[in-house]
């Protein structure tokens, strides 16, 4: 471990001192796991250490609070006070991370792996113009214009990247719009609304249900105020707050309101402590920016790529260098050549190909709701073989939904998919129809106005996560849910609260026949039926015996065990000659009966899973990645969510499952038996990184429960260890360090913060794990396309080359210039690279493992050496032959323009003879040469239509993969042909390009090599069908 | 975390390359077992060899569609080029009268270049044709019917002849001859049946002034049409091109005199921008006196 990843933790070492003492006495471990990694660091972090840990406010009395802050909790601070600290301290606001300057963002678009090897390149270019003018002041300008054009094209392709990933920037700026937070402050003795970035600590703020919590607050009064920590630990339970001091860690005890966490319900008051920054949240944070941000995979392959060309290049420049001074050419003249090849292997337009490709795949993602922040994460998600996925919004729908009923003795399933329109369970009971009666009436949850229109489920409530999902469950079977209340019109209630553990309430009813009141109760299923004598079956009250308590409990557990949320229900019809229809209750004094009810049924929530992510989870498997499920929330549940979604298979066990099918003792259970693990944060922390390791090569179904932020950390990193490309989903901002570490972290565009979409390569923009699949898919779509354009565009860099070799060996006038070399990399050569990432996928890249970081390059060894020296030679042996067509018919056979090289290039030889005698000037000479280039030319796009047709597939048959299912290849094949007809018709007068016209039969010679290229490649890849893992297979398939 | 790179060290590198270029274990040199190598070896004769031999195939194909005699295609060539003898590096016949050192080396090759023009060469290979008109000699049915040339003797170059000559071409006496000679071009009729000369002026005033007089040989630098056409050296074997040449009697000495020579013909464009040779010639002229 480096020292820069200690750093990583360092932050919440406040808490860990009292942590460590919590252990001892409290089962409550959640933050445990963080001690593990503290321990060793202490050392290093001592100043820090002392300079959080001042945060003991929780355990201080009012007064002296009071003191400490120099502030009174009835008058709060004073205006000069403010304005004093407010210097001080600064606006309480996170800083946000810090933004790259967009110049600098800019440049780092221009010297990536592929921009140096053109840089290189065109300053190579230069320097040969400048030895060449050293020599002869009126030396041909050509190096001057490619180093140019190499230099532009760098910039251009940096610009395009750089305004594509502005582009996916600004798509999350929307995102990032949030209406400035106002906070309700006591200052001078008055009550103030202040917008929250002016607190500072001391100041006293009143909070209520729905704000946002506006900094780090040492609560003072409290009534009934729960808040939603989630977005700091994970867990997805409201937590209850109080005044009072109850726990020694600063995150366990219920005194302390933290910044940016939502205050659910009740009213508190209380007292900055920290404000910014110094917020626990803002202290997780900027934790992101401290871990060093992952090389991606594609990078690296590029760069893999970059060496391979790179040393193709400088070896061939020496050995033809060699072959040169011993040619007895002038060691200048030398040096120019060795420049000369090496940059005539740089691929020009591969860096735009590439940017381009990418881009076009990050724009499909975006289509299936993956924005991609940085391109070169596009691939990322191809080689994912590891993901670490939240539970909570991301594998389910994030909110409470009733799963299940019992009543009748029964268990009813209920439809939880995402518009419960399915509701199939019997409604025809009288049991039901009071069950419904119950669930309506005693909810004090109700729909936000106006949202007749929307469908049921997506309506906005105002209420808790249960009493939601109740009404709605109930508006969807029963209708007006509303209407049924104003008719039952409520007499008296008792809301919900954690001493009764019941909410109860008492209606008229709707029967305008009986005049009795209606008692309806719901509450912790164990209470309700302390309460009750009776039971209802069927519609029939029967008294309540051990037989149905036992069925009771028997459903019950079976339900809890399911991971869900259960809850009783109960009435009793009040008597109507004791409670008259004058009644007056006092829910104060209870005047009404609360015990011998009836008991009616349970109901059981969860918040459900999505409904595509079995169906994404399944295919995550076929394709080799493993799916690790890392939450905060409690094992039960997470297993169960975790089964219901797949990532522990249905035939899967755990040791514990095991121990319990066998009944034998947990340690005796042999662990190579269970493939699936439950491994809490608890357990966790005990773990070395060896027993981490162990836990994650054994077994492949995991789920992490009970986690901290930071152990989804050691999770990634115990991931990584295995090699593995580890993608994480999470939404809060203690998932952003996480986010940053993975190799590519996904955040979800609705629920994240935008901490974690700062910290993400990906965004989620429906915040559905399905989507993932999807990345994963086009990811691996475009590495394999890459693939294919790389070997596509390294093919025709041999029949570039070999002219020039053979121009320097034997000495034939140039068969092809700088400049027409550019329009074939940068020209005719650029649409039909692209067109090859439409291409489809040859197999199910989903049922193939993920490639392996350090084997399957993108690359390899084989893709060179078919493209250079298969392909690439026949390309160039073609255009070759076009090229003798042309000279042989204009005059100059074959033999005679051995060694011409010089009289050739000669300007002051003007009666140059050829095979027939004739004489020619020097310009004649020279117009033949370009009609030589444009032939050349002519012959490696013919080919290259070729080359782009067998490149479409890597193993089957071009016939078995349609030749015209891309259409793109085509537009692509067609963009060559009429680039090429522009540059020879239309341009052909230019003397500056160098391009001529050509009889229409020359651009027909290379066609049989064309043929040729086609059926080899078809052969080869025959061969590499019938005889796999075969020394062809080995050799041959790239 | 971040993954710390294993640094190797030296030795181990060292041992990584002994293990590529030869693993004792699975018998592999340079990552290859012999079979596999023999494989290669054996794959790549027999691919480049199929290379070779379908690059000799299409090669010789494309020669079947090329004459030994005509080429298929003239289009370069439809006006001729001009040029002088004797050739010099950058086309400039410098002349230190005094330093016979200095021209000998053109007098050297004129005297080869003028060699097949001796009279007695001529009279014995090539036919006197009638002047004024083209030498046609069409095929009259009979394939690849050899071509017989007209005579140009060296005589008919007057005191550029270099025929015992003292002065040699004029370079002794800083009156030196320069030939000007046009470029071979199959099957052109050069003048379009109209009789055409050469001329040279200096190139600006000044070089006009300092070129002074001159004298060509034949006449008026004239060329006669029965040179051409030109057959083709498979044809025309003996064929010897018509020259002219100019002796510049007074030049003005120690001073560059740029000169520019041009056939005047019907069928011969000499104002070709790109092309400075086309129907003409510009070289450079210095004569030096001491």
């Amino acid at each position: 471990m480096t020292k820069k990843t200690l750093e990583i933790y360092s932050v919440e070492l406040s808490g860990t001192k009292d942590i460590q003492q919590t252990d001892e006495r409290n089962g409550k471990e959640k933050y445990r796991g963080l001690k593990n990694c503290f321990e060793p660091r202490k050392n290093h972090h001592k100043e820090e250490l002392r300079k959080e840990l001042d945060l003991d406010d929780h355990k201080l009395s009012i007064k002296e609070l009071e003191k400490k802050y120099g502030t009174n909790i009835i008058t709060g601070l004073s205006s000069t006070q403010v304005a004093e600290l407010l210097a001080r301290n600064g606006p309480n606001a996170l800083t946000p991370p810090k933004e790259t300057p967009e110049i600098i963002k800019f440049l780092k678009q221009m010297v990536g792996g592929f921009s140096i090897l053109l840089w290189i390149g065109a300053i190579l270019c230069w320097i040969a113009y400048g030895i060449q003018y050293s020599m002869n002041t009126s030396s041909s300008l050509d190096n001057v214009y490619l180093g140019c054009v190499l230099a532009l094209v760098v910039i251009l392709t940096g610009i395009f990247a750089y305004y594509q990933e502005a582009k996916s920037t600004n798509i999350m700026a929307t995102f990032n719009k949030m209406i400035p937070q106002q906070a309700l402050v006591i200052r001078d003795s008055e009550k103030k609304t202040i917008p929250a970035e002016q607190l500072v600590v001391g100041d006293i703020v009143e909070i209520r249900g729905g704000d946002r919590i506006p900094a780090d607050v040492r609560l003072l009064s409290v009534q009934g105020c729960k808040v939603d920590n989630s977005s700091l630990t994970g867990e997805s339970e409201p937590q209850p707050r109080s005044s009072e001091f109850t726990h020694d860690s600063p995150l366990e005890t219920k005194n302390i309101g933290f910044y940016s966490t939502t205050c659910l319900e009740g009213t508190a008051t209380g007292m900055v402590i920290n404000t910014g920054d110094r917020t626990i949240i803002g202290q997780i944070a900027s934790l992101a920016s401290g871990v060093g941000n992952e090389k991606t995979p594609i990078a690296i392959e590029i760069q893999h790529f970059v060496h391979i060309v790179a040393g193709v290049a400088v070896s061939i420049g020496i050995l033809f260098f060699i072959i040169a001074v011993s040619l007895k050419y002038q060691v200048l003249d030398s040096i120019i050549f060795l420049i000369g090849i090496i940059v005539a292997n740089v691929p020009e337009g591969l860096l735009a190909t590439v940017t381009v490709t990418l881009s076009l795949t990050a724009k499909r993602m975006a289509k299936k709701n993956c924005l991609v922040k940085n391109l070169e994460a596009v691939e990322t998600l191809g080689s994912t073989s590891i993901i670490c996925s939240d539970k909570t919004g991301t594998l389910t729908q994030n909110r409470m939904t009733v799963a299940h009923l019992w009543f009748d003795n029964q268990i009813f399933i209920a439809d939880t998919s995402e518009d419960h329109s399915n509701q199939v369970f019997d409604q025809s009971s009288g049991t039901w129809a009071s069950l419904s009666k119950i669930i309506t009436l005693c909810n004090r949850a109700e729909f936000s106005p106006g949202q007749e229109s929307v469908p049921i489920m997506k309506r906005v409530v105002v209420g808790d996560a249960s009493e939601t999902a109740l009404l709605k469950f109930s508006e969807v079977i029963l209708g007006d849910v509303m209407e049924i209340r104003k008719r039952n019109h409520k007499v008296a209630e008792i809301p919900f609260n954690s001493t009764n553990k019941f909410q109860l309430s008492i209606h008229k009813t709707d029967d305008p026949n009986d005049q009795r009141f209606l008692l309806v109760m719901k509450g912790a299923p164990e209470r309700i039926l302390e309460k009750c004598s009776t039971i209802m079956v069927n519609g029939q009250e029967q008294p309540l015996d051990k037989n149905t308590a036992k069925a009771f409990h028997t459903a019950y557990m079976e339900l809890g065990g399911l991971g869900e949320r259960v809850l009783g229900f109960c009435h009793l019809y009040l008597p109507a000659d004791e409670f008259p229809e004058t009644y007056t209750f006092d829910v104060d004094a209870m005047n009404f009966p609360t015990s011998n009810l009836c008991f009616v049924g349970l109901l059981s929530m969860i918040d459900p899973p999505r409904s595509t992510v079995p169906d994404a989870v399944t295919k995550c498997r076929s394709a080799g990645i493993k799916v690790i499920m890392v939450t905060g929330d409690h094992p039960i549940t997470a297993k169960a969510i975790a089964k219901s979604v797949g990532i522990i298979s249905a035939n899967s066990e755990t040791v514990e499952d095991i121990a319990k099918r066998l009944h034998i003792a947990v340690e005796q259970v042999n662990k190579r038996d269970a493939k699936a693990a439950v491994v809490t944060g608890m357990e966790l922390k005990d773990m070395s990184p060896e027993q981490l390791d162990e836990l994650l090569t054994n077994y492949s179904e995991i789920v992490f429960a009970r986690t901290s932020p930071q152990q989804k950390l050691i999770i990634v990193e115990g991931c990584q260890r295995q090699n593995a490309v580890v993608a994480v989903t999470g939404d809060g901002v203690n998932d952003s360090p996480a986010l940053k570490k993975a190799d590519i972290g996904i955040a979800m565009g609705i629920a994240g913060s935008d901490a974690a979409k700062n910290a993400a390569d990906m965004i989620l923009l429906d915040d559905n794990f399905a989507s993932i699949v999807t990345g994963v898919e086009e990811g691996r779509l475009i590495f394999d396309n890459l693939k294919k354009t790389i070997a596509y565009t390294l093919t025709k860099n041999i029949a570039e080359l070999c002219p020039f070799l053979i121009y320097i060996i034997v000495g034939l006038p140039l068969p092809i210039g700088t400049i027409t070399i550019l329009f074939i990399d940068l020209g005719t050569d650029i649409i039909p690279s692209i067109a090859l990432a439409y291409e489809k996928a040859e197999s199910d890249i989903m049922n193939r493992k993920p490639r392996h970081k350090k084997k399957d390059r993108l690359v390899n060894q084989q893709l060179a050496i078919y493209s250079y020296l298969h392909i690439g030679l026949m390309q160039a042996v073609g255009a070759f032959v076009v090229y003798f067509t042309v000279y042989a018919q204009e005059g100059f056979k074959p033999s005679i323009l051995i060694n011409i090289r010089v009289e050739w290039e000669d300007s002051n030889v003007n009666d140059l003879e050829d095979s027939y005698g004739q004489q020619w000037t020097w310009y004649q000479r020279k117009y033949l040469e370009w009609m030589g280039y444009t032939a050349f030319f002519v012959g490696i796009m013919v080919q290259q239509i070729a080359d782009l047709i067998i490149r479409k597939t890597r193993r089957n048959s071009i016939f078995q993969q349609g030749l015209f299912r891309n259409k793109v290849i085509w537009v692509g094949i067609a963009s060559q042909i009429i680039i090429a007809l522009i540059l020879s018709y239309g341009l052909g007068s230019v003397t500056a390009l160098s391009f001529t016209m050509l009889r229409p039969q020359y651009w027909f010679v290379a066609v049989p090599f064309a043929i040729l290229i086609w059926v080899y490649d078809e052969v080869r890849k025959l061969f590499i069908r019938l005889y796999p893992g075969s020394w062809w297979d080995k050799n041959m398939y790239y | 975390m971040v993954i710390q790179k294993e640094k190797k060290s030296c030795g181990q590198v060292v041992e990584e390359w002994k293990e590529f270029v030869w693993n004792p274990r699975t018998h592999q040199f340079m990552g290859r077992t012999g079979t596999s190598w023999a494989f290669i070896l054996l794959f790549y004769l027999v691919f480049y060899g199929f290379l070779t031999a379908m690059f000799t195939l299409t090669m010789w194909v494309m020669l079947q569609t090329v004459s030994d005699h005509t080429p298929k295609y003239q289009d370069r060539l439809a006006t001729p080029g001009l040029m002088i003898r004797p050739k010099t590096e950058n086309l400039d016949v410098v002349v230190n009268v005094s330093d016979s050192e200095s021209w000998d080396q053109h007098v050297q090759k004129l005297n080869k270049f003028l060699e097949p023009y001796n009279d007695s060469i001529q009279a014995q290979k090539n036919d006197v044709c009638r002047p004024g008109r083209y030498y046609e000699q069409p095929d009259n049915g009979v394939l690849n019917y050899p071509k017989r040339a007209c005579q140009f003797n060296r005589t008919q170059l007057g005191d550029c002849s270099g025929i015992g000559d003292p002065t040699h071409y004029g370079y002794s006496t800083g009156q030196p001859c320069v030939f000007i000679k046009m470029n071979r071009v199959i099957n052109f009729y050069a003048g379009a049946n109209q009789s055409m000369n050469v001329t040279c002026v200096g190139k600006r005033d000044e070089d006009a002034e300092n070129l002074g007089n001159f004298v060509m040989f034949p006449a008026n630098g004239n060329i006669d049409l029965m040179y051409f056409p030109y057959y083709g050296k498979k044809f025309h074997v003996n064929y010897t091109q018509p020259l002219v040449a100019v002796k510049f009697l007074n030049v003005t000495p120690n001073v560059e005199v740029n000169v520019e020579c041009r056939v005047n013909a019907a069928n011969i464009a000499t104002d070709d921008e790109r092309d400075k040779f086309a129907g003409r010639v510009a070289f450079k002229l210095r004569v030096n006196k001491t």
